[in-house]
C-alpha cells in the first residue's frame, strides 16, 4: 500500500464528517434513530472503506472482496452513511430512512441494500459469522479480509466468547475485530452495567492478538489496521476508544444519545455542530 | 417387517456421496460429528471438516459465514442442542440472511429415551416451522434418509432434517421419487387417512396393517417434507377418505398434526386426530415403554384410530 500522506488523512477526516452528516440526516428524516453508536464508529468507517477494505460498488458480490461485519447492527446508520459514499446505492435512499418499507431498516438487512454482508441486529452474532466467512475465504486461498465493529456493551452475549475461542482454534488470521469502547449502554457506563475489563487481557487469553487504539485517530486507526495480522496465526483485536456521539456537543458521551428522538433545538445543534466541523476540515 | 438399518450411520453414508459430488460441502461439528455418523466424512474428506467443541450457538453462526462465501456446511448433533439452543442464530443468521445451511438433528423425539427430557426434542418441528424459508425434512425410513440427505445437499437454502436413532425398518422402494415438499401415498383405502412423519412413521403402517386385518382400509401418507407441506396430498385424502389422523413423534402441538390442521381447518374442515405427546416433559424410560405412554405403539394407534372412525 502506498504510503499514507497527510493529505490521506485529511481525506479519512472529510469522509468521516460526510458520515456523521449523513447519520444526522437519516435520523432527521426518520425522527429517531440511534445516533451515539454511529458516530462513535464514523471514523473506523472511514479508514475501512476509503483506505484499507478491498470493495467494488459497481460488484457488490465480488468473491475477492474483504467483508465489514457491523455485530452492533444497530450502529447501521453510519454503515448506510458510508456505503452511500462509496457508490453503493444512490444517497437519495437515505432520505427514507423510517418510512413504510424503507431499504434501510433500523437494523441492517443485507438482502435489501448492495454491500451490506450480514443481517444483524440481535448481539452478539457478527463474530461467529465473520468467522465462518474467514474460514470460507481461507479454505478458497482468497487473502481477502474479514473486519468486524463490535460494540463494548455487547461483548456480554456469551456467543461472542464462544465465536472467539473458535477464531484463535482455527487460527483465522484474516479476522480482524474493533471493539468500539464508546463505554455506554443503554442503562448506563458499560463498566457499571457489565463490566468485561480489563477487556485486552481477556481477549488475549482467547489467543488474539491485542492493540488498543483512539478511535477517532484517524492516522493511527490505519496504521494499525495495515498491520494486521498483528501476529501470524492469531486472530486481530483492536480495542477502540471511542467518544459516545461524538462530534456532536450537545450528546457526546451522554446515555440519551443512544437513541435520539429529535427535538428541533438538539437538531439546530447538531447542524451547528457538523458544520463547525466541515469548516475545519475542509470538506 | 423389512430390513431394519441405523438412520445416523445411514446419513452419514449419504453425506459423503453428497460430499464425493459437491466438493462445496463442509461439516462442522460440535463435539458430535462421530456421534451424528460423520466419521466417514471427516476420514474422507479432513480438510473439508471442523471442530468447534461444544459450541451450539455460535457454530450457526459460523455455518452461516461460510455459507457466504458459497460453502454448503452441515451441521449435525444432537436435536435440542442444534434447534432449541440456538434457535436465535437458526432464526437469523439461516433463516433471515437466508444461508445455504444444512441442520440435522438426530436422535430426535424420544430416541434418546434414558437421557430424558434434556436430550429430547419434542418440539424441534415446532420451533424451526415458525422461521420463513427453512425446510424442514422428516424422513420415516433409511431410502428417505439418504433421499432427503442428497437433496438438502442441492437444495439452495436453510434446510432442517430431523432423524431418530434406533434401527429403522426400509418402509419405500430403493427407486422412490423423493422430492422435497411432495408427500408419498403408501397404501391407499377409502376408510379414513393416517399420515405419519419421521421415526414412528413405521407405526402408522404397523396400525394401518392391523386394521386392515380387521376389515378397516386406510389409506397410508408419508409426509418426509413438514414444510412446504404438500398441500394436495393432504387436501385429497380429507376429500376422498374424510377422516384424518397425524402420528409423529413430537408434540400435538407445532408439528405435522398443526400443519395439516391449520390447512385442513381453513381450506377442507376435517375430523381429526393428532397422535403424539401431549403438553408434557415425556420423562425417561426403554424408548418403546416411553412410546407405549404416549400411544404411540403400533396397536395402540390402530386402536385410536378405530375408535376415532367409530364416531
Amino acid at each position: 500500500m502506498s504510503p499514507f500522506t497527510a493529505e490521506d488523512e485529511r481525506y479519512l477526516e472529510r469522509m468521516a464528517v460526510r458520515i456523521r452528516k449523513s447519520v444526522v440526516r437519516q435520523i432527521k428524516a426518520g425522527k429517531a434513530g440511534h445516533l451515539g453508536g454511529a458516530l462513535s464508529i464514523a471514523d473506523i468507517l472511514s479508514c475501512l472503506y476509503f483506505r484499507i477494505s478491498k470493495v467494488d460498488p459497481a460488484n457488490p458480490g465480488w468473491r475477492e472482496r474483504d467483508r465489514v461485519v457491523l455485530s452492533a447492527g444497530h450502529k447501521c446508520l453510519a454503515l448506510y452513511a458510508v456505503l452511500a459514499e462509496k457508490g453503493f446505492f444512490d444517497a437519495n435512499i437515505l432520505d427514507s430512512f423510517g418510512s413504510l418499507g424503507s431499504r434501510l431498516p433500523g437494523h441492517p438487512d443485507m438482502h435489501k441494500l448492495p454491500g451490506v454482508e450480514t443481517s444483524t441486529g440481535a448481539l452478539g452474532h457478527g463474530l461467529s459469522i465473520a468467522g465462518g466467512m474467514a474460514l470460507g475465504l481461507r479454505m478458497d486461498g482468497l487473502g481477502a479480509k474479514v473486519y468486524v465493529i463490535m460494540g463494548d456493551g455487547e461483548l456480554a452475549e456469551g456467543s461472542n466468547w464462544e465465536a472467539a475461542a473458535a477464531a484463535s482454534h482455527h487460527r483465522l488470521d484474516n479476522l480482524v475485530v474493533f471493539v468500539d469502547r464508546n463505554g455506554f449502554q443503554i442503562c448506563g457506563k458499560t463498566v457499571e452495567v457489565m463490566s468485561y475489563e480489563p477487556l485486552a487481557r481477556r481477549w488475549e487469553a482467547f489467543g488474539w492478538s491485542v492493540r488498543e487504539i483512539n478511535g477517532h485517530d484517524i492516522r493511527q486507526t490505519v496504521e494499525t489496521v495495515s498491520s494486521v495480522p498483528f501476529e501470524p496465526g492469531r486472530p486481530s483485536l483492536i480495542i477502540a476508544n471511542t467518544v459516545k456521539a461524538k462530534g456532536l456537543g450537545f450528546a457526546e458521551n451522554t446515555l440519551s444519545s443512544h437513541y435520539w428522538r429529535v427535538t428541533a433545538e438538539e437538531m439546530a445543534l447538531a447542524e451547528k455542530d457538523l458544520a463547525e466541523m466541515e469548516r475545519r476540515v475542509g470538506a | 417387517m423389512s430390513v431394519k438399518k441405523p438412520p445416523i450411520k445411514v446419513f452419514g453414508e449419504a453425506l459423503v456421496e453428497a460430499g464425493a459430488r459437491n466438493p462445496n460441502i463442509v461439516v462442522l461439528s460440535a463435539d458430535s460429528s462421530s456421534g451424528s455418523g460423520l466419521g466417514p466424512f471427516k476420514e474422507k474428506f479432513p480438510e473439508r471438516h471442523f471442530e468447534f467443541g461444544i459450541m451450539e450457538q455460535g457454530i450457526i453462526g459460523y455455518a452461516s459465514g461460510l455459507a457466504t462465501t458459497g460453502k454448503i456446511p452441515f451441521v449435525a448433533a444432537i436435536g435440542p442442542f442444534v434447534t432449541a439452543r440456538p434457535f436465535e442464530m437458526f432464526r437469523n443468521d439461516l433463516g433471515y440472511m437466508r444461508q445455504n445451511v444444512k441442520v440435522v438433528g438426530r436422535c430426535a423425539g424420544m430416541t434418546y429415551s434414558t437421557f430424558g427430557p434434556t436430550h429430547q426434542s419434542l418440539e424441534d418441528v415446532a420451533i424451526v416451522r415458525t422461521i420463513p424459508g427453512v425446510v424442514v425434512l422428516s424422513p420415516g425410513d433409511p431410502v428417505t434418509i439418504t433421499k432427503a440427505t442428497l437433496a438438502a445437499a442441492e437444495h439452495r437454502g436453510p434446510v432442517y432434517m430431523r432423524i431418530g436413532s434406533p434401527d429403522m425398518p426400509v418402509l419405500h422402494p430403493e427407486d422412490l421419487d423423493f422430492r422435497i415438499g411432495r408427500g408419498v401415498e403408501m397404501l391407499d383405502g377409502p376408510d379414513g387417512t393416517i399420515i405419519g412423519t419421521g421415526m414412528v412413521l413405521h407405526r402408522a403402517r404397523e396400525a394401518v396393517e392391523i386394521l386392515a386385518k380387521q376389515g378397516i382400509k386406510l389409506r397410508l401418507i408419508d409426509i418426509h417434507t413438514i414444510k412446504p407441506l404438500d398441500r394436495e396430498i393432504v387436501l385429497k385424502a380429507a376429500r376422498e377418505t374424510g377422516r384424518i389422523v397425524t402420528v409423529e413423534e413430537h408434540y400435538t402441538f407445532g408439528g405435522l398434526g398443526s400443519a395439516v390442521a391449520e390447512l385442513l381447518a381453513t381450506e377442507h374442515p376435517t375430523p381429526m386426530k393428532i397422535l403424539g405427546v401431549n403438553d408434557q416433559f415425556a420423562g425417561n424410560g426403554p424408548y418403546e415403554e416411553l412410546l407405549g405412554l404416549y400411544g404411540l405403539l403400533g396397536h395402540q394407534i390402530a386402536e385410536t384410530v378405530r375408535d376415532f372412525l367409530k364416531h
